[in-house]
C-alpha cells in the first residue's frame, strides 16, 4: 500500500478546500504537541481513527499508525534511557535504568509523535497535490512557482517509491534476496540501489520540468487556474473546531 | 515552418567523438506530415527535441547551425518561447507528466496559457473525446497503463491547440488499432487545421500509410529524405541498417528485381494485390 496517495471519495473530509484542510492537520498536530497528558494523546489518536474511519481511511490510518508506532517505539527508548527524572523505577546493578519521570516522557514523547503526524499523513490521502497547489495560489496568493515546487515535491515522493520497487524487482529478478532479518545485511544490498534510483529520479525530474516549461509554466498567473477552491461553511466549522481544540490544550498547560 | 540548418550536436557527456546530429539540414513546411525514422542512436530524439529549442537549452554541449520555428532562431529564445508555436510529445510518457490525475494533466497547459474557462472547459472535453479516454478523466495517472499514458500526453499537448506538433514515438506502447486511430487523427488534424506534424516512430508501416514525407537517419546523418514511397524504395539500405520495413515493401523489391514487376513500391495491401496481378499477368 502506497501511504502517500490520494484515496478519492466524497466524504466531509473529501470536501475541504485543500487549505483548510492543510491548516487542519497543521492545528490539530500543534494540538498534539502543547498537550501534556498520555491520556489525552491517546484520545487523539483514536479521535483521529474515528475520524478517518467517517472518510472511509480506516485501513489506512491504521497502517500508518503501525508505521508510525514503530517510530514512536524508537523515542520511546530513547526516552526510557536518557531521561533521569523521578522516582527509580528499575535498577541493575546499583545503576539505574529506568525513572518514573523517564517512563511518563517516552510514553508521552512517543504517543504525541503518532498523534501528530497522523492527521499530516492522512491529509495526502484525502488531497490531490495538484488542488492543493491551485487552492495555495487562488486563496493564500502564493507566487504559483513555489506552490508547485513544494506541491510537486510531494508529488514525487510516491512516484519514487515505486521507481525504487522497480529497480528492487528488477535485481530480485537477477537473485538478489531482500528478504533478510539481517539488518547491516539488508543495508548492504540496498543501498548499491540508491545510484540507479538518483539517476532516474534525476532524469525524471529534469524532464518534468521541461515538460512544463513547454506547455507554459512561465506563463502562469493567478488567476489562470480552470477550477476554483471557494472556502465554504464546512470549512469553516473545521478550522473554528480546531482553533477551539488548540485554545483548550494551551489553557490546559 | 521550421527550418534546420547545417545543425551538428554532441552531447557534453557524450562517450567519443560522435555528434548526435552531424550537417543535418531540412525544411518542414506549414502542413506537412513527415514521418522521422532510423536506428536507435540514430539521433532521432535530439532532432525532435531540437525542433523546439530543448536542445540546445536543455541538454549541454556543443551545437552548431540554426534552428528556425517560423524565422525565430531556437538558440536566441528558451523553449517557453516557442511553448505556443511548438507542442511536444516525448518518448519517456512517464517523466513529462506533472500532475497526478488525467483532468489536471490535461489542464496543465491550458491554465498556464491563461485561456479563458469556457474554452479550457470545451477543449478539454474535446480531447478527451478525440482520444477516447473520456472514462479516464478523474483517473490517477499513476494507475493507467502505459498505452493510456501516451494518450493522455497527446491530448494535453493537442489541447494546447499548437501550430506544430513534434511528438517522439507517440504510440511505442499502444495497440495496432489505437496507433492507427493516434495516426488517423495526426493526419486529419494535418489536412484539416493545417497543423505541422513531426513523428519519430518505429511503426513504419503507419508511417507509410499516412506520412506525406519520411525522413531516414543513420548515426546522426541525413541518410534519405523524400516521399514514403522513394524512400522505402531503398530496400537494400534498409536491410543493412537493421530496420524492418514493409514485407510488401520487401516483396515489391524482390519482384522488381527478378523482372516481374515494373511498378511502384508497394505499401499498402491493395497496393500490393495490385502488384502480384501485374506479376502474374
Amino acid at each position: 500500500m502506497n501511504l502517500l496517495s490520494v484515496m478519492p471519495g466524497d466524504s466531509f473530509l473529501h470536501r475541504l478546500n485543500p487549505v483548510t484542510k492543510l491548516a487542519a492537520a497543521f492545528l490539530y498536530g500543534i494540538g498534539c504537541i502543547l498537550c501534556d497528558s498520555i491520556a489525552m494523546e491517546v484520545v487523539f489518536i483514536l479521535l483521529m481513527l474515528l475520524i478517518s474511519a467517517s472518510a472511509g481511511l480506516l485501513p489506512r490510518a491504521l497502517a500508518l499508525t503501525r508505521r508510525l508506532l514503530v517510530l514512536g517505539l524508537f523515542m520511546f527508548v530513547i526516552q526510557l534511557l536518557f531521561v533521569r527524572t523521578g522516582a527509580p523505577l528499575l535498577s541493575l546493578g546499583g545503576v539505574t535504568l529506568v525513572t518514573t519521570g523517564g517512563l511518563r516522557s517516552a510514553l508521552l514523547l512517543s504517543l504525541r509523535v503518532v498523534a501528530t503526524m497522523l492527521p499530516l499523513m492522512l491529509f495526502f490521502a484525502v488531497t490531490q497535490m495538484n488542488d492543493l497547489c491551485n487552492a495555495l495560489v487562488k486563496r493564500l496568493h502564493l507566487p504559483y512557482r513555489y506552490a508547485f515546487i513544494i506541491t510537486t515535491a510531494f508529488r514525487f515522493v510516491p512516484l519514487f517509491s515505486s521507481e525504487f520497487a522497480e529497480i528492487q524487482d528488477a535485481q530480485r529478478a537477477r537473485g538478489v534476496d531482500f528478504e533478510t532479518k539481517n539488518l547491516v545485511r539488508k543495508v548492504k544490498l540496498v543501498a548499491p540501489l540508491c545510484v540507479p534510483l538518483l539517476v532516474s529520479s534525476l532524469k525524471k525530474v529534469n524532464s518534468s520540468a521541461i515538460s512544463a516549461e513547454l506547455r507554459g509554466f512561465e506563463m502562469r498567473g493567478r488567476e489562470s487556474g480552470y477550477k476554483e477552491y471557494p472556502f465554504g461553511k464546512n470549512d469553516a466549522l473545521a478550522l473554528a473546531l480546531l482553533v477551539l481544540m488548540v485554545a483548550l490544550c494551551a489553557a490546559l498547560l | 515552418m521550421i527550418s534546420i540548418d547545417n545543425v551538428t550536436f554532441r552531447y557534453q557527456n557524450q562517450r567519443g567523438d560522435e555528434a548526435a546530429l552531424k550537417n543535418v539540414s531540412l525544411t518542414v513546411e506549414d502542413g506537412e506530415f513527415l514521418g522521422v525514422i532510423g536506428t536507435s542512436g540514430a539521433g532521432k530524439t535530439t532532432l525532435a527535441l531540437a525542433m523546439c529549442g530543448v536542445v540546445p537549452h536543455e541538454f549541454k554541449g556543443d551545437f552548431y547551425g540554426a534552428v528556425l520555428v517560423d524565422g525565430e532562431d531556437t538558440v536566441e529564445h528558451a523553449p517557453s518561447h516557442f511553448a505556443r508555436k511548438v507542442g511536444e510529445v516525448f518518448q519517456d510518457i512517464d517523466s513529462q507528466m506533472v500532475a497526478s490525475v488525467v483532468e489536471d494533466e490535461i489542464l496543465f497547459g491550458m491554465e498556464n496559457f491563461g485561456l479563458p474557462h469556457e474554452e479550457i472547459g470545451a477543449r478539454l472535453d474535446r480531447v478527451l473525446r478525440e482520444m477516447g479516454i473520456e472514462a479516464l478523466r478523474e483517473r490517477s495517472i499513476a494507475s493507467l497503463s502505459g498505452g493510456q499514458k501516451q494518450k493522455v500526453a497527446i491530448a494535453a499537448t493537442l489541447a494546447l491547440e499548437p501550430r506544430i506538433l513534434v511528438l517522439d514515438e507517440p504510440t511505442g506502447e499502444l495497440d495496432p488499432e489505437s496507433s492507427r486511430e493516434i495516426f488517423a487523427l495526426l493526419r486529419r488534424l494535418c489536412e484539416e487545421k493545417g497543423i505541422t506534424v513531426v513523428i519519430v516512430e518505429q511503426k513504419i508501416k503507419l508511417l507509410c500509410e499516412y506520412a506525406k514525407r519520411l525522413i531516414v537517419l543513420e548515426r546522426g546523418e541525413m541518410r534519405f529524405d523524400g516521399a514514403p514511397r522513394e524512400v522505402i524504395a531503398h530496400v537494400d539500405t534498409f536491410k543493412s541498417l537493421g530496420i524492418n520495413i514493409p514485407p510488401v515493401a520487401e516483396l515489391s523489391a524482390i519482384l522488381r528485381e527478378g523482372g516481374a514487376y515494373a511498378g511502384d513500391v508497394a505499401l499498402t495491401l491493395p497496393e500490393a494485390e495490385r502488384m502480384a496481378r501485374e506479376a502474374m499477368a
